[in-house]
């Protein structure tokens, strides 16, 4: 009963004219934002945040957390039409997506982004005004141990993500952890592996070697193929150009996934919606009927990570409602822009201005139906760019992956970095070792390594820590079980041979 | 066209500047935007300081021209002590500097530029430092905390940043005046240093007093100590370290303002009126 007259004071906050405008500024400029790669919304919220001084607080703060969830609408564009990741959590949308690309069903895979991330979006809101106060609690036992187990978990989803072999799956998995152990060591701020050079202080961006291993690799093969001839199929007329009813079928449980992983994640303050969409990807193949599929341009493979990305949002707001801390960077960065208004962010914040944060919360109903209605008619619109001949799209792709490269950091180094994994990345591939565990190891390398540092110093060296938390042993036992899948099947398929052989 | 527009635009502002303060025309202005450089990723602490100071600057019109801030980050302060560096006598660059910037370069190798050799400006705030603990920990002094760490050495811990940023200073010095021993777990986010406070993970922080006001207010945290040489008037019944027999040096997190290497005696006149106005205007509100 209290949820609903929160959302009446909320929506009678959100939905006065100049809040609704500058609620649909936030979610174009975001949409713009996420479809170009790099640039992010956190830089963008910082860049603009100047601006909004002169408006008021609460209509500032629907406009900038609009940037925020309408980015990530728009991060899954790049990534199926161009295999570029508009921004990190988009990167497994590229599996799948850029796949139904090429088979010409570029449309339903960004309707799909779209639909998933506005159904998503909402699950996220709703779970945030229902279930805020237990989850948080939850959030706030999760310590270094359990962040640990997290990790471990979604290391395993290498077992989804490595392909035909196994070896070459994990083999890539582990150079993306030494990656990630590139830079400036937390605990002891001693440089690791940074040859003297400055730029590598900061360790590896991780955007910096997905756009090089997917997009920029991508290109080179297709140039030497030289075929080009019939890289894209052209989509013919306009029934394919929107997800068909069996897609949406076929997505139904990934919707549900990816919603529920989304907003787990999205609570806790040391993760992020990277790691949710990797995570969600996975349960989507390990509880699919035919997971063989994924990877080729399987429609759910584009649903789940989409729908995690997205929850996460709503997710990452429920620690700020209930403890004052938030849950993501951007969230953080929005709570310290209230300083500049003369708000004290923290635990009282949301009593003390209910309308405030309500507004906020009803206005991301409002901007999650008008990022639907505004995408879902630049889909055939965006589709139409892969009728262009590849010798005017490979360049394309490559300006758009350095630009998006350089605004990241406005440095030439992470651009030369991005030609080094763009030869990487196309090496691996005539080498046939995946990309995707790569890209996971370096995702999930610096946290594995921090939370299992923390959770020994906890302890004082004591690795029975790991197992002692009930959270933790279960996320622990859950990666055995999972790393087992695999041999599990082999043992049945070899019992079926034999069997049959009996017969 | 469009410089001589410019030059007018300097002009009427050097005019308006005459009208306010007849004292003196400074020997030299900004003519174009000022790059106003700072260690952080947008969003960071430094970030959102410059980017508030530059907007207040050209509220009270003390600046004429635009301050545009640029993040160079990496390494902590290291690459945007570098870029200052190379900017070596230009005019129209200035950073944001915090603590770490003096207490980096003394232990990587890599950072070839100390704080000595770029020019001072102006230390704009000091900011004070508070030791928090959850609101039902059994600590109610920081001398309980100290009795039980030297109980137990090692087993008590401390949530905080880098190693060689305020917070694990103060434990440092703090371990050296008592004699007492425990442990300090970096977390890569303020966010989570104070989540793993409060979900019992650590027994202790190092919190700036505005944000410690909110959780205590919340009865989430209760603070033991105050790491100033007087109490804070916002919490007037939070007793010092000093008071509480510990004599350790204090830590806090100073900001303020350097300029590039080898710039005119002009400049720096002119960065330093500006900030002495600014920070006569700040105390006045």
């Amino acid at each position: 009963m209290e949820a609903l007259s929160d959302l009446l004071l909320g929506l009678s906050v959100a939905l006065t004219p100049a809040n609704l405008f500058w609620c649909f500024v936030g979610v174009f400029l975001g949409t713009i934002v996420g479809v170009l790669p790099g640039l992010g919304s956190p830089a963008t919220i910082a860049m603009l945040l100047p601006l909004t001084f002169r408006l008021d607080p609460t209509t500032a703060m629907i406009m900038l957390s609009g940037i925020y969830y309408g980015s990530k609408y728009g991060g899954s564009t790049t990534s199926i039409l161009l295999n570029v990741p508009g921004e990190s959590a988009s990167v497994v949308t590229c599996l799948d997506g850029y796949q139904m690309a090429r088979q010409g069903r570029a449309g339903p895979a960004l309707g799909i982004a779209a639909i998933s991330s506005f159904i998503a979006g909402t699950v996220g809101v709703l779970g945030l005004m229902l279930i805020a106060p237990p989850v948080a609690r939850f959030a706030v036992r999760f310590g270094p141990p359990e962040y640990f187990g997290l990790m471990c978990l979604g290391l395993a989803m290498v077992v989804f993500l490595a392909g035909k072999s196994m070896i070459k799956g994990l083999i890539a998995t582990l150079f993306g952890i030494w990656l990630a152990s590139v830079g400036t060591d937390i605990f002891t701020a001693e440089s690791r592996f940074t040859f003297g050079m400055m730029e590598l202080l900061d360790g590896i961006d991780f955007i910096v070697v997905s756009i090089g291993v997917f997009a920029v690799a991508e290109v080179l093969v297709n140039l030497e193929s030289q075929a080009g001839a019939e890289l894209f199929k052209v989509p013919k007329g306009l029934r394919n150009l929107l997800p068909s009813l069996q897609d949406l079928k076929d997505s139904r449980f990934a919707f549900v996934n990816g919603s529920v992983v989304g907003f787990f994640i999205g609570v806790l303050p040391g993760a992020g919606s990277t790691i949710a969409s990797f995570l969600s990807y996975g349960v989507e193949k390990a509880f699919s009927r035919h997971p063989e599929k994924f990877g080729t341009g399987a429609v759910e493979g584009v649903a789940a990570p989409e729908a995690a990305n997205n929850s996460e949002t709503g997710g990452a707001l429920v620690p700020l409602l209930t403890l004052g801390i938030p849950g993501s960077a951007t969230t953080a960065m929005l709570l310290a822009a209230l300083i500049l208004w003369g708000f004290r962010p923290g635990p009282l914040l949301i009593q003390e201005n209910p309308a405030l944060f309500w507004g906020l919360v009803a206005s991301m109903y409002v901007g999650n139906i008008m990022l639907l209605i505004l995408n879902l008619p630049l889909v055939p619109l965006f589709a139409q760019i892969l009728r262009l001949p590849y010798f005017v799209l490979a360049p394309a792709i490559l300006g758009i992956s350095i630009v998006g490269v350089y605004s990241v950091s406005q440095s030439l180094f992470d651009v030369w970095m991005l030609g080094v994994f763009g030869l990487l990345g196309f090496l691996m591939r005539k080498l046939d070792f995946p990309a995707a565990p790569l890209v996971l190891g370096l995702v999930l390398g610096d946290r594995l390594e921090q939370s299992l540092r923390q959770a020994l110093m906890m302890s004082q060296g004591h690795l029975s820590i790991l197992v002692m938390r009930p959270m933790s042993a279960g996320l622990l036992l859950l990666t055995v079980v999972i790393l087992l899948m695999p041999v599990a099947g082999k043992i049945r398929s070899w019992r079926l041979k034999a069997a049959e052989e009996g017969i | 066209m469009r410089t001589k527009m410019r030059e007018i635009g300097v002009l009427f502002t050097l005019m308006g500047w005459g009208l306010v303060m007849p004292q003196a025309v400074p020997a030299w202005t900004p003519t174009r935007p000022v790059e106003a450089v700072v260690h952080t990723g947008p969003g960071g602490g430094s970030d959102i300081f410059a980017r508030a100071i530059a907007d207040l600057l050209q509220k009270e019109g003390l600046v004429p021209q635009r301050l545009q801030v640029v993040n160079k980050s990496g390494g902590g302060p290291t690459v945007a002590m570098a870029y200052l560096a190379e900017k070596k006598g230009q005019d129209h660059t200035i950073a944001f500097f915090t603590g770490v910037w003096v207490t980096n370069p003394l232990t990587r190798k890599e950072a070839k530029v100390t704080v000595k050799d770029l020019t001072p400006i102006a230390r704009l705030v000091l900011e004070p430092a508070m030791i928090a603990v959850k609101a039902d920990s059994p600590y109610k002094t920081v001398k309980d905390f100290i009795e039980d760490a030297k109980k137990r050495p090692g087993q008590l811990r401390q949530s905080g940043g880098s190693v060689t940023g305020r917070d694990n200073l103060t434990r440092l010095v703090i371990e050296k005046a008592t004699g007492a021993k425990w442990t300090f777990i970096s977390f890569a986010s303020g966010r989570e240093r104070i989540a793993n406070l409060l979900g019992g993970n650590v027994e202790m922080m190092v919190i700036e007093p505005q944000e410690a006001r909110e959780h205590v207010r919340a009865g989430n945290l209760r603070v033991i100590a105050s790491l100033t040489d007087t109490r804070l008037p916002s919490f007037p019944d939070v007793p010092t370290t000093k008071e509480q027999g510990i004599n350790a040096p204090l830590v806090p997190q100073a900001r303020g303002v350097v300029a590039p290497p080898g710039i005119s005696k002009d400049i720096v006149e002119y960065w330093e009126g500006v900030f002495d106005r600014f920070a006569k205007g700040a105390s006045d509100e």
